[in-house]
């Protein structure tokens, strides 16, 4: 999928920068006013996403080593049920460290390495004669491209490109597995409360 | 494994690929050019004073007699060029002193589209009074005068789509509702079996190169141009549109005749006047080039540019009539015989290359900021997806 929020949201900036805030009523100052705010939000989150995940695993790396420090110094027996919470909470939070080694970046990399790789030997395999080896290579790459397919569909389907309603692919939240999750967070971002879910 | 800079293209890259893929000399020069230019500047915004500059400049050549370039103002529209619609007050040297309404058509840095504004020209001029086309008046081909190559042609009436109705970006699956549909189907039809059926042979059409009938040629020339271009633009690699590829070569049919292909005959496309309902201009004729007509009539059958009757009972392709009516019609208009199995193989072709305009070159140029419409461009690419899931249900029919 090349549709990326980091080129989404460059071409929103030129497209208010070129063509938005030029049109905007030069004394209707809140409307100036808002625009900029945009454009400044905007070129925020462009420097700033590429390291969110760098900086989420930062954090919890620091705050599990803090919440191991503090169950040390004040185990169970100096304090209440928090820690003994915290220190389960340490656990779970030193596990999900060591899942959340490899960078976004790598994990785009090596999709781009693979996707390049298996396409050139599409090409190769595409040119020998028999017709009975293209044949299973055909069906392999058909299938793989359904499942593709599928999820990409239903990334982009709220942009109205889909001609028959009646054939959407599932949501892509239905299509996606949930590997290795242990707590699923319900409600909006912003909001805290977690639930236990069997995994 | 060598990665290739797409974003820096170097010369050596750039000879291997002209080398490849052997398209048209016209095709093969604007692709050339845009992948030389690739690491020059982006797009900057083109301020309307700067347009008219360029204009006045271009008809301080062109008109020998004084003129004047009155309320120029900024249309939207298209993906591909930027267009800016104007009135001159001029000395035709047929009508003689008169105000003309006309369009510049120019092009911005890179184009999710790359052609040739010569083809273009040449090709609009061609088939005045075969079909109804604006009059094309001058060319700056290699944006001597404007910032970028650019067109001058003649300001047509109409609208894409009847007012008040909806569409997505571009006048895809444009619906014109039972009424309209009726009268403006069997133009749509009527003018395609026109242009097919026109002897192109002594028109003034030197930037086409001239496939011979009866051979492979024209479809390999248009499959090496559009493999070139996946190279050239793409992102990730798609092992689909590999496949794709390669089975449209292992079955290139050969074309029985050789006629002017519009290349992007739809809805949003074309002008129509509603009092009248007549189709009043073809536009676009940018992907134009000679080939097999059995391009053109596939492509007006594909589902992004159909939609479903109002009660939902029949796919209407193009938005005008079911699929087997539109090739009874057009049998009918052009005399010339549809062989389905070759529509069927366009059907595919058209799917691989719209998927690969919409993904591989709507990214590039937006990724580099070369357009005056990244973000539609961005929105465009979205089309990509359910076009690949045609391509791949296509395959499978045929596998």
């Amino acid at each position: 999928m090349d549709i990326r929020p980091e080129i989404q949201i460059r071409s929103m900036i030129k497209a208010m920068i070129d063509v938005v805030l030029p049109a905007v009523d030069a004394h209707n100052k809140l409307a100036q006013e808002q625009s900029r705010l945009i454009i400044a939000t905007l070129q925020l989150i462009a420097k700033r996403l590429p390291i969110a995940y760098r900086y989420d695993r930062d954090e919890l790396e620091r705050y599990v080593a803090l919440a191991q420090e503090l169950t040390e110094e004040f185990g169970p027996a100096n304090a209440g049920p928090a820690a003994t919470d915290l220190q389960r909470l340490a656990a779970q939070g030193a596990d999900i460290l060591k899942r959340a080694q490899a960078e976004p970046a790598e994990l785009e990399e090596a999709i781009f390495e693979l996707r390049d790789r298996v396409s050139a030997l599409v090409g190769e395999v595409g040119a020998v004669q028999d017709t009975a080896v293209k044949a299973r290579l055909r069906k392999v790459i058909l299938a793989a491209s359904k499942t593709e397919l599928d999820r990409e569909r239903a990334l982009v389907v709220d942009m109205g490109f889909e001609a028959d309603p009646a054939n959407v692919p599932a949501p892509i939240e239905m299509q996606l597995p949930m590997v290795g999750q242990r707590h699923s967070r319900s409600g909006h971002a912003g909001e805290c409360s977690i639930q236990e879910t069997k995994t | 494994m060598a990665v290739i800079d797409k974003n820096n293209p170097s010369p050596d890259w750039i000879q291997s690929l002209r080398k490849r893929f052997r398209c048209e000399a016209e095709i093969d020069r604007v692709l050339t050019r845009k992948l030389r230019r690739r690491s020059g500047p982006a797009y900057k915004p083109v301020s309307l004073d700067a347009m008219c500059a360029s204009l006045q400049s271009l008809l301080d050549t062109e008109l020998k007699t004084p003129f004047e370039i009155r309320g120029p103002r900024w249309l939207s529209g298209g993906a591909s060029k930027l267009q800016v619609a104007f009135t001159l007050d001029w000395h035709d040297p047929v009508a003689g002193r008169t105000v003309t309404p006309m369009v510049i058509r120019m092009e911005p840095a890179e184009s999710i589209v790359e052609t040739s504004r010569l083809r273009e020209f040449q090709i609009i001029k061609a088939v005045h009074g075969v079909l109804p086309v604006p009059k094309a008046y001058w060319i700056d081909a290699e944006g001597g005068h404007f910032p970028y190559p650019a067109i001058v042609y003649g300001f047509a009436e109409g609208v894409t789509k009847p007012s008040g109705s909806l569409s997505n970006v571009s006048g895809l699956g444009t619906n014109f509702g039972a009424e309209l549909r009726k009268t403006i189907g069997p133009q749509f039809i009527d003018h395609l079996a026109r242009l097919h059926t026109w002897d192109w042979s002594h028109a003034e059409l030197s930037s086409l190169d001239k496939p011979i009938a009866g051979t492979t040629q024209a479809v390999e020339w248009h499959l090496n141009w559009w493999e070139r271009v996946w190279e050239e633009d793409c992102n990730r690699d798609i092992p689909l549109m590999r496949l794709a590829a390669g089975w449209l070569r292992e079955n290139m049919p050969a074309a029985e005749r050789i006629s002017l292909i519009h290349s992007d005959y739809r809805a949003g496309n074309f002008l129509f006047t509603e009092h009248d309902r007549r189709i009043t201009a073809w536009l676009d004729w940018e992907l134009g080039h000679l080939g097999d007509y059995h391009e053109d009539v596939a492509y007006t059958t594909m589902p992004f540019v159909s939609h479903t009757s109002e009660d939902g009972s029949t796919l209407l392709a193009s938005g005008m009539m079911p699929a087997e009516q539109l090739y009874e019609t057009y049998e009918r208009a052009s005399g010339l015989v549809l062989n389905l199995k070759t529509i069927e193989y366009y059907q595919i072709f058209h799917a691989y290359r719209s998927a690969l305009i919409v993904v591989a070159c709507g990214y590039r140029p937006t990724r580099n900021g070369k357009t005056h419409q990244d973000l539609l461009l961005n929105w465009i690419m979205g089309m990509g997806y359910p076009a690949m899931g045609i391509l791949r249900d296509q395959l499978e029919r045929v596998a």
